[in-house]
């Protein structure tokens, strides 16, 4: 048993129930002050009911005792004992109430974390739609520029391409095409519109065409296949084609761009190239034999002559040694137009004036062969200026060609003699043109062939061109021919007249 | 379909006898008991778990590195104190009957201990005090949301950052 001071029990029970109250509104006010900084926080409305929880409990639980104190120090403490279980349930229910809404915090945090994040994206998305919003005129401007920078860059492309580039449908219809397609295919004028044109309409060969469109839905493209592209002008240009598929966001806009290139010039040269690879090969062989038999010839020549002074004109003998003397010498021809065509031997240049090497060649042939009924057509550049030239390899080559014409036109025809002279790029074209019978595609590429003829046997050796191109050549010029069946020849014979030419 | 129409009718008659032949029914117990007392009891003890579960999850996230968290978490201490005060008053006051205390005119007060133990009574003087404990818990929890009430207002009054960081 103890007896015990009262008086700091109730000091503590009064004061603390009444700083309890007193506290636990403080907290409240707190509490709501934060709910209102941030209404949707869900973290304040948290503390805000610990808040109502714990002020409940506090006015239901330091209420009573400050109540019971004062009932016990007026001796009615009956009325207490009445009250008592009513302060106590509530006081439980508080706890309970505080301690539920306690447990949600991790959960309440949890949301809390998320709310926060969300609203940092959502400012962050905010902060750069402002932004965009403030800049997207001059964002809009700075890509419209940079846009035209980059279509006027690739414009320029597609409008100085050397080569074709055409942009059409899956099924051959033409979108667009620039300058250079225009001009392969003929065109005069590049404005032409081509819309509702097909590009198989320009197949030479329509089975080209499927090929070409078959592989690119197939692999998606095509790279370097040679076709042959039918222009307006009905010319064919053989060409190498690479295409491509663009794919659009749906079939229907499905492009193919293509590439074209031209290839008929490389291909001319590339058979040009051939034929001189060709005849400078047979050029080699031949001068190489020519060389080993002109000597044999030379002596059996000298011999059969020898022979021949001993002999009586008229006896046997000396017929037969004069048939092994015209044979000789017909060899020994041969064998220089040999080395003619192999150009090896020396021309001796002297500046003539061409249209008189051409009248004379002319002229011989005139008195050895009949030209009457041959019309001889003459259209001389008045502007030739003399041109440093072997007179007599270059009559050759003139009375060749004429006679080939003459041959070519048969009885009757025409033969035209033109000369030009550019002064820009000092060079002399010689043209000789019949209305002959022309030369058959096959054969154009054989006719400058040492002993290649078309005439009957005994009527040719074969050699007149082949002569003729190698004593060109040997004046630094060249020979071509253009010729159809039907449409007859022309023989051009260019020469560069060189400045040292001019000054003879 | 019959089966129906009979499960109907069965619990119709079912219904009518309970109805017109009342009895003595055992669905309400009755508390003439001590539950009011337990009930207060794990009333408490549910406020001490939930109040570390508190602390717990407050120390995890290491919001109390922020001091209003941190005067909350002593807030919450404090009242897990108080709780297990309250719990020991009511133990020996109310449930076990121990002690026993009546007032010996208005300042003094006698305790008796059923096993005249002094240290017990004492014990039982010092945990009537309760409010030392439940007074300082608010105050702190006042602290504590005054401080996270600053931090609310100088965050907002912050400058706007640009978001670009620019």
């Amino acid at each position: 048993m103890m007896s015990l001071p009262f008086f700091p029990i109730w000091l503590v029970d009064i004061f603390g129930s009444i700083l309890m109250i007193i506290l636990s509104f403080l907290c409240l006010s707190a509490a709501i002050e934060l709910k209102r900084s941030d209404q949707y926080s869900v973290i304040w409305t948290y503390l805000l009911w610990l808040c109502y929880g714990l002020a409940a409990f506090a006015i239901s639980r330091s209420a009573g005792h400050i109540l019971k104190q004062h009932l016990i120090f007026s001796d009615r403490q009956f009325v207490w004992e009445s009250i008592r279980p009513y302060s106590g349930a509530i006081n439980t229910l508080t706890f309970v109430f505080v301690g539920s809404v306690t447990l949600f915090f991790e959960r309440i945090w949890k949301i809390h974390q998320q709310v926060l994040k969300d609203k940092l994206s959502l400012q962050s998305a905010h902060e750069e739609l402002l932004l965009l919003s403030q800049n997207l005129e001059s964002m809009v401007a700075e890509r419209t520029e940079s846009l035209a920078v980059s279509e006027q860059k690739y414009r320029r492309i597609f409008e100085v391409s050397r080569d074709m580039i055409l942009v059409s449908k899956l099924n051959g219809l033409i979108l667009d095409m620039n300058p250079a397609g225009y001009q392969m295919l003929g065109y005069n004028n590049s404005n032409k519109d081509l819309k509702h044109k097909s590009f198989e309409d320009f197949f030479s060969d329509q089975s080209d065409w499927l090929t070409i469109i078959n592989t690119i839905k197939k692999e998606g493209f095509i790279a370097n296949y040679e076709v042959n592209l039918l222009g307006v002008d009905d010319r064919n240009r053989l060409s190498l084609i690479s295409g491509s598929l663009d794919r659009g966001p749906v079939d229907k806009d499905n492009t193919v761009h293509f590439l074209i290139k031209d290839i008929e010039q490389r291909r001319f040269i590339e058979s040009q190239m051939a034929q001189t690879d060709k005849l400078a090969s047979i050029g080699q062989l031949s001068a190489g034999i020519a060389h080993e038999i002109n000597n044999p010839l030379g002596i059996i020549l000298g011999y059969a002559q020898m022979l021949m002074r001993d002999e009586e004109a008229k006896t046997g003998r000396y017929a037969d040694l004069k048939t092994i003397e015209k044979h000789v010498k017909n060899c020994m021809s041969v064998v220089e137009d040999l080395l003619n065509f192999a150009r090896t031997s020396k021309t001796e240049k002297e500046a003539i004036k061409i249209h008189e090497i051409i009248d004379e060649a002319l002229n011989f042939i005139r008195h050895h062969s009949e030209l009457y009924h041959i019309t001889i057509e003459k259209d001389y550049d008045k502007n030739v200026p003399p041109i440093m030239l072997d007179e007599k390899k270059m009559k050759q080559v003139f009375m060749n060609l004429i006679m080939n014409a003459k041959h070519a036109v048969g009885k009757s025809g025409t033969i035209k003699l033109s000369t030009h002279y550019n002064s820009l790029t000092k060079q002399l074209a010689v043209k000789i043109a019949d209305t002959g019978y022309g030369i058959e595609k096959k054969n154009l590429s054989r006719i400058f062939d040492p002993f290649f003829t078309t005439k009957p046997t005994g009527e040719g050796t074969g050699l007149g061109l082949s002569v003729s191109y190698g004593i060109v050549k040997n004046h630094g010029g060249e020979i071509l021919v253009e010729s159809a069946p039907g449409k007859g020849s022309t023989f051009t014979v260019v020469l560069t007249v060189s400045l040292k030419n001019r000054e003879v | 379909m019959k089966y129906k129409i009979g499960l109907h009718i069965s619990i119709f008659t079912a219904f009518g006898w309970i109805f017109f032949n009342p009895d003595i029914v055992l669905a309400t117990q009755t508390h003439g008991g001590p539950e009011g007392i337990y009930a207060h009891q794990i009333a408490h003890l549910f406020y001490i778990l939930s109040m570390g579960f508190f602390i717990h999850w407050l120390r995890e996230r290491k919001l109390v590195e922020e001091s209003g968290w941190r005067f909350i978490q002593y807030a919450a201490f404090f009242l897990i104190l108080w709780n297990l005060d309250a719990i020991l008053v009511h133990f020996i006051d109310d449930q076990i009957g121990l002690i026993h205390w009546e007032r010996i005119g208005l300042w003094h007060i006698q305790i008796t201990a059923q096993n005249g133990n002094n240290a017990l009574e004492i014990l039982y003087y010092f945990a009537k005090l309760d409010h030392l404990l439940c007074v300082p818990a608010l105050f702190f929890l006042y602290l504590g949301l005054k401080r996270l009430l600053k931090t609310t207002h100088s965050e907002s009054t912050k400058p706007v950052e640009k978001g670009n960081g620019q």
